[in-house]
């Protein structure tokens, strides 16, 4: 029993780990594709983002250079302005220019005349005594074109002293070499950029001057703090701001919203080679990922370029990349619960479906159990539905089969036994009988002879001591009958030709059946081997069988004797068939065939001892014999003999063979 | 031709004698084996018939006493049924031949007869 719950349960975790590694490829799969997939997605999304993201930042960074273009074109449009640029009125100018700068908090702003001579500087140290020619490369540019020019430009020290003698320490910005770049020295600068616009003043339609102004780029907080909080909205993730932005003067940073890790804008750093090359060199825009300080960043670069047109800087922005990497985290994190949920419904599944599918399983193993513990109703429980309820149904259908199978087998050796004992019985008390009985009958034969002898009797007492003699003779023949019965004669066998034996059997009696009219044959399987049988003993069995036969058979009637080989090997034999078209048997007359003195037959005709006797002889040799019966059709015997005969039967007691 | 004949019951000796004196034979019956050792010793016989079961000392009994006696004389048996297993003791007792009860006359004294030419050979 407990192999068998084993066995259940094997099943049922095969079941389970099925489910579960079905259940697991598939988790692990999706993570594996999935996870990648969506990230790679996301990261394709990101730069997607990150290089509209830059626009953006560029149009924030133009549109400062527009605001001061902007404002310095509505100053320079103004008539009381140009008078006064024109009459060169100080007090009406720098009323005007201290209004533009407080409006627009200018870094620097200035105006010259037509020629470039310095005249006003809103922000110098003091006012110019002696005009100076500018040079701002935004007048230059105005003064050769004559035309607004807005744009970024580079200030060296000197020329940032001359607009703004404040704005050279605010230029200054210690440059940290990178390891792995070349320049690999410490750098100094002060050299600056700046965004801003210059416009010509037009007096009666001829140049009076220009009017310039515009903003230092180094450590300005203005671009990169606005481009963080429209574009990136200042998110943070894990302390960093996840948008950052930056202007590059050469490769190194000027402005940005980049925070070292003591949480001070990292100035001064430079950028990787490989974007300088890109980008300062060749002037392309760059989008990838990018080690920007300690963490991954998604970046785009694109070059600043002059109002010359000069690359002189960049213009960065980027993204933490930790923030889209924690998708894929989150992803694979998702998917992992998934699969972890898929499995434990897999065993959840598996084991409620097993357990549906092995309840009757285990019901019939139980139930098998008590078969062959012999109890042949055993409780296969309720019929299910599927598959197995066909089990079900022919696991029932079997036990009823074996039921009726140990029904008939029982009372066949029951029949068996009572036949045996019946026998055993019948035939002691014969054999004594007929002991007891031969001495007088040899006296009564003698007796009757010797007087039979005699010449002087009447007629009369002739024929009536002739009857003695007779009936005497019967019943001598019926001792005979009965001791054969009753003795458990030892089998004399010898190799044997079946088909000759029946031959010889049926030439006894064919006399008898012409007699009769009826017709006896014999059809023979030439394919028999020699078998070891004792001669009289089998003959004696075919003899009364085919008398019986003949004595149950009217005239016209048939009777036929086959033989076949049966079985292979171990079980072969032969099979001998009296078929016969006689009377039949009544059924009632059935289990008394085999009876001592069981005759249908007339008083003198039959003794009811051939199938007795026939019985122990065929039980001696190892065989069967079969009777099938119809009233009014026939009857057929069916003998089987072994090929490989039971070996030797003991001799019975001799003691008792030899009473006399 | 003077036979001996052996057998526990009269009706089996009055039935022999009966037949055999008919023949012109002449009879001498015992109805123990004692008998028919003591009557052995003092006569000569032809031949002697006896029956195999018998209470006490039987057949096989006698014969062996015979045979001690007259180991040329035949030796004719009488049993109820002849099983495979008398006849091999009787071929080892040097039994000459055998007859099977309840027997006619004529069976007794053809049997008498086959005997005694068995032994003669
Ligand atoms: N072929 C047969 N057809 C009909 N009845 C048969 C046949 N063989 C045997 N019997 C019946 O079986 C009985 C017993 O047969 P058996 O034992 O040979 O004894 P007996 O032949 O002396 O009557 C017969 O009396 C007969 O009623
Ligand atoms: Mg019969």
């Amino acid at each position: 029993m407990l192999f068998h719950l084993i066995k259940i349960h094997s099943i049922r975790f095969k079941l389970i780990a099925s489910l579960i590694a079905v259940s697991l490829l598939i988790g692990l799969i999706s993570i594996l594709v999935g996870g990648n997939l969506l990230y790679q997605s996301v990261l394709d999304e990101a730069n997607n983002r990150i290089r509209q993201d830059l626009n953006v930042a560029r149009v924030i960074y133009d549109e400062r250079a527009d605001t001061v273009r902007l404002a310095l074109a509505i100053t320079a449009s103004a008539t009381e302005f140009r008078k006064a640029v024109a009459s060169d009125s100080r007090m009406i100018v720098s009323e005007a220019l201290r209004d533009l700068s407080d409006r627009l908090k200018l870094d620097f702003l200035g105006l010259t005349d037509a020629r470039g001579r310095v005249t006003n500087r809103y922000g110098a140290a003091g006012p110019e005594k002696t005009p100076l020619l500018s040079a701002n490369p935004l007048v230059l540019r105005v003064l050769e074109e004559h035309k607004t020019v807005a744009g970024t430009m580079v200030l060296d020290g000197d020329k940032l002293l001359a607009e703004n003698p404040s704005l050279a320490n605010q230029a200054y910005i210690n440059v940290h070499a990178v390891p792995e770049t070349t320049d690999a020295a410490t750098r100094q600068d002060t050299v600056a950029l700046t965004i801003g616009a210059a416009v010509p003043v037009f007096a009666d339609g001829h140049p009076a001057g220009v009017i310039y102004g515009g903003y230092l780029l180094n450590r300005d907080t203005a671009i990169v703090d606005k481009i963080g909080e429209t574009v990136f909205k200042n998110e943070v993730y894990k302390g960093h701001n996840v948008g950052t932005a930056t202007i590059f003067y050469d490769n190194f940073r000027i402005a940005t919203s980049v925070k070292d890790p003591s949480g001070n804008r990292a100035l001064g750093t430079v950028a990787s080679p490989e974007v300088t090359r890109r980008v300062l060199d060749q002037g392309e825009k760059w989008t990838d990922r990018a080690r920007v300080l300690d963490d991954w960043y998604i970046t785009a670069y694109e070059p600043i370029k002059d109002i010359m047109g000069k690359r002189v800087g960049m213009l960065y922005v980027g993204v933490l990349e930790a923030k889209y990497a924690d998708v894929r985290e989150k992803a694979i994190a998702v998917f992992t619960g998934i699969t972890l949920a898929g499995v434990i419904v897999a065993i959840i599944l598996g084991w409620l479906f097993t357990g549906r599918i092995m309840r009757p399983v285990s019901h019939l193993i139980r139930a098998s159990a008590e078969i062959s513990g012999g109890n042949f109703s055993p409780d296969v429980g309720p019929i299910s539905k599927d598959d197995i309820g066909h089990l079900q149904k022919e696991f029932l259908i079997m036990t009823e089969a074996l039921k009726e199978r140990e029904k008939s087998q029982m009372a066949e050796s029951e029949i068996r036994l009572i036949q045996s004992e019946k026998q055993a019985s019948v035939g002691k008390l014969a054999a004594g009988v007929a002991h007891e009985i031969n001495n007088p009958l040899t006296a009564v034969l003698t007796f009757t002879h010797m007087i039979l002898r005699r010449k002087d009797l009447p007629d009369e007492v002739r024929s009536d001591l002739e009857t003695v003699a007779s009936q005497t003779e019967r019943i001598r023949g019926i001792v005979k009958s009965l001791l054969d019965f009753s003795r458990q004669t030892v089998l004399t066998p010898e190799p044997l030709d079946i088909n000759r034996l029946i031959e010889d059997s049926v030439r006894l009696l064919e006399n008898q059946a012409l007699i009769k009219g009826i017709h006896l044959s014999f059809t023979g399987d030439d394919d028999l081997p020699v078998f070891t049988l004792d001669h009289n003993q089998c003959q004696s069995v075919l003899i009364n069988m085919i008398i019986n036969a003949l004595d149950a058979t009217s005239s016209g009637g048939k009777i036929e004797i086959q033989t076949q080989k049966t079985g292979t090997a171990d079980d072969s034999g032969v099979e001998i068939r009296i078929s016969d078209t006689g009377s039949g048997i009544s059924p009632d007359h059935m289990d008394k065939l085999f009876d001592p003195f069981f005759t249908t037959k007339e008083v003198g005709k039959g003794t009811g001892l051939g199938l007795a006797v026939s019985a122990g002889i065929i039980q001696r040799h190892g065989g069967t014999i079969n009777v099938h019966s119809k009233l009014e059709s026939g009857t057929t015997f069916t003998l089987w003999l072994p090929h490989q005969p039971i070996n030797a039967h003991p001799e019975t007691d001799t003691g008792q063979e030899d009473q006399s | 031709m003077k036979i001996l004949i052996v057998d526990d019951d009269p009706i089996v000796i009055q039935s022999c004698c009966r037949i055999l004196e008919a023949e012109g034979m002449e009879t001498r019956t015992a109805n123990t084996v004692k008998t028919g050792e003591k009557l052995l010793a003092e006569n000569i016989f032809d031949l002697m018939l006896t029956g195999i079961k018998m209470p006490g000392r039987d057949g096989f009994e006698m014969i062996q006493r015979a045979k001690k006696i007259r180991p040329d004389m035949p030796v004719l048996i009488m049993t109820g049924y002849l099983t495979s297993g008398t006849v091999e003791k009787s071929r080892r007792f040097g039994v000459s031949n055998y007859i099977a009860k309840p027997f006619t006359p004529e069976e007794l004294v053809a049997a008498v007869r086959k005997a005694r030419s068995v032994c003669e050979k």
